[in-house]
């Protein structure tokens, strides 16, 4: 797998005065299946357009297979491409539009009726639409129309398949089925998948590996856990689950949140600087007064929520939120207004005019209570 | 009866049903039946020897012959206008957009004098086609050019609107399935905006038979050559002839209600797949 599949290369894009992608180069391997995670507006739609040849780069490269392919017409490109609306023929039956990618071959690949045909009840007994070819899509709901998108991507036999925000107009319980089923069909076809999402976690439960964005540049790429257990930027740790953003001042390698303070070693150079403390909330650890260690904060509000529970704290003025098993609340029988003990597992410091990040897992306390 | 929040009471039901129906008889099927009632007024035979006449026929041939001309050519410039404003970005795309309107604004009267500036021999070009004996002004070609002028915006007016709806998503999908313009154009885009086309077609078509202004300027009235149904009516009128206006008016009558029942045939047949796209 040395060679990648597709080989981005510092490619540059702006619409009018807007810069939606700034320097972005990114290798996706043969089989994987690869999301592209960002809020709107950071470049992620572009780039997946640039990708299938429907937008061009001003600078930089695209190759497919070790080919530059940074100049070639989307017609010729043969890929995969699920729209996020769909975009079926809407005069067309389904059968005619799993089978337009075929019947508009020419020249020594024309197919034959009888090869096309088969073709397309094969592909829609894989997408499971097997009795629907003669329907109109006006005909079908949500998630059938997705899945004959899907069908009529895949009937060209693409390289690649790039799907723009593929699950984003479907109600919840559809796109979880069709998220599971999307992941399937991957393993089972091995194609190469690129998908574009604003949705966390359908990037991290279905894609191999997660590329986030944000303002036309890459800020990590990673495998689902590398991007949720050690987010790069300030911008991941915030975009990727919920996460308490605490300020702190960072000194000779020690960084105070309030009363609480915690060693930064990463940072031992820096004299004084105002920094932000990431900590997750289940990485929170509470105990009772005189029962652990940590910085004394007061109980505001805690809500129930299914097999967690959210305490929400106020530790030397900042609100901060904690997420413990429901077993824990019942031991340390928490009500608004009481005291009690704050301590992070794990917790990342950020300079406030720096991207660069330190980890810190504390080795002070045992890991085996609380989650 | 079932209460329904959106149903009036059955009082201003009716007031209203009456109201319409009062307005359509007195501006639209009292002047339709005073057409044909006049022009039957000394019966058949009179009639059909007032359209037999040959002045008349010629006229009624030669809107046929100016509609059929005019039609096709609107619609392929309609066609590649719409796709051009409502698919593509470009500098002077308003421009664009407003040349297409600027028939609508204009008077036909003064599209007429246009063409005759142009074309007429004292105009522009008018010198130089004398020279080579062709004959715009006065004669099939300034009567075309006349028409065209006006039907311009019917076909395009139709399809931007509808087009620029649809956007270009179903075209992007086309071109990544790997169609190359023609079918895209024939498959997708031409499928996908038929039925505005058709109204387009039939609108134009409308105007291109009844167009009166603008014709009148640059036909010239020379009986038997240049004068179309609409001129021809004036002039019977004006002879006080009037069993042979309204015959021929009655003409142009029926050929609009052909286009009607043509339109609502359409309709019809394809009720189904109207329905299934979702554009009733």
């Amino acid at each position: 797998m040395n060679q990648p599949m597709i080989d981005i290369r510092n490619v540059q894009k702006s619409f009018g005065g807007f810069q939606a992608l700034n320097d972005v180069s990114l290798q996706i391997h043969e089989g994987e299946l690869v999301a592209l995670l960002g809020p709107s507006g950071s470049g992620k739609t572009s780039l997946l357009r640039i990708l299938a040849g429907l937008e061009f780069p001003d600078s930089g490269r695209v190759m497919f297979d070790g080919g530059d392919t940074t100049h070639i017409s989307a017609r010729d490109r043969r890929v995969g491409f699920v729209f996020q609306h769909y975009a079926l023929f809407r005069h067309m039956t389904v059968f005619d539009n799993v089978a337009f990618g075929l019947s508009v071959r020419r020249g020594s690949s024309k197919m034959s009726r009888a090869e096309i045909s088969e073709r397309v009840h094969h592909l829609l007994a894989m997408v499971q639409l097997a009795g629907l070819a003669s329907r109109y899509p006006s005909q079908l709901s949500g998630g059938q129309r997705q899945r004959v998108a899907l069908a009529r991507a895949l009937a060209i036999q693409p390289k690649v398949l790039l799907l723009d925000e593929p699950f984003g107009a479907l109600d919840a319980r559809v796109r979880k089925e069709l998220r599971r089923w999307l992941r399937n069909l991957h393993d089972e076809l091995k194609i190469t998948g690129v998908f574009v999402t604003h949705d966390q976690e359908e990037a991290l439960d279905v894609a191999d590996r997660v590329v986030v964005m944000n303002h036309g540049r890459i800020e990590q790429a990673g495998t689902p856990t590398q991007i949720y257990d050690s987010p790069a930027t300030p911008f991941v740790y915030q975009f990727l689950g919920n996460v308490n953003a605490l300020v702190c001042r960072i000194r000779d390698g020690l960084a105070e949140i309030g009363s609480l303070t915690l060693p930064a070693s990463a940072y031992s150079g820096v004299q004084d600087a105002a920094g932000t403390a990431f900590v997750r909330p289940h990485d929170l650890l509470l105990s009772r007064p005189g029962e652990g260690a940590g910085a004394m904060a007061e109980v505001r509000h805690v809500s129930i929520l299914g097999p967690l529970v959210r305490i929400e704290l106020l530790l030397d003025g900042q609100m901060v939120e904690a997420e413990i098993s429901r077993q824990r609340h019942a031991e340390l029988g928490l009500v608004a207004g009481q005291p009690i003990l704050v301590w992070p597992r794990q917790a990342r410091f950020f300079l406030r005019d720096s991207w660069q990040g330190t980890p810190f897992d504390n080795p002070d306390l045992p890991v085996d209570h609380d989650i | 009866m079932r209460s329904n929040p959106l149903r009036e009471s059955t009082p201003v039901r009716l007031v209203l049903i009456a109201l319409a129906l009062a307005i359509l008889t007195l501006f639209l099927f009292a002047p339709l039946l005073v057409v044909f009632g006049e022009a039957l007024s000394r019966g058949w035979e009179a009639y059909f020897d007032a359209l037999s006449e040959p002045d008349t026929q010629s006229s009624i041939w030669l809107t046929l012959l100016v509609a059929m001309l005019t039609v096709p050519i609107d619609l392929v410039v309609g066609i590649c206008t719409a796709w051009c404003v409502a698919k593509f970005e470009f500098r002077g795309k308003s421009l664009l957009t407003t040349l297409v309107d600027l028939p609508f604004s204009v008077s036909p009267v003064i599209a007429g004098l246009i063409y005759v500036l142009v074309f007429g021999l004292r105009g522009w070009l008018g010198p130089t086609l004398q020279e080579h004996h062709i004959h715009v002004i006065f004669a099939l070609p300034g009567i075309v050019l006349a028409t065209l002028f006006v039907t311009f915006p019917f076909i395009a007016r139709e399809l931007i609107p509808l087009m620029e709806e649809q956007g270009t998503e179903d075209e992007e999908a086309a071109v990544v399935l790997g169609a190359n313009g023609w079918q895209l154009f024939r498959r997708v885009t031409l499928p996908n905006v038929k039925w505005g086309l058709l109204y387009g077609v039939l609108l134009c078509n409308a105007r291109a038979m009844g167009e009166f202004g603008a014709v009148s300027v640059v036909s010239g009235h020379i009986r038997g050559r240049t004068t179309t149904m609409p001129l021809q009516v004036e002039i019977l009128y004006n002879e006080y002839n009037f069993v042979a206006a309204f015959a021929v008016a009655s003409v142009l009558a029926m050929l609009a209600l052909v286009t009607l029942a043509v339109k609502s045939f359409f309709e019809w047949r394809y009720a189904k797949e109207l329905s299934a796209e979702g554009r009733a």
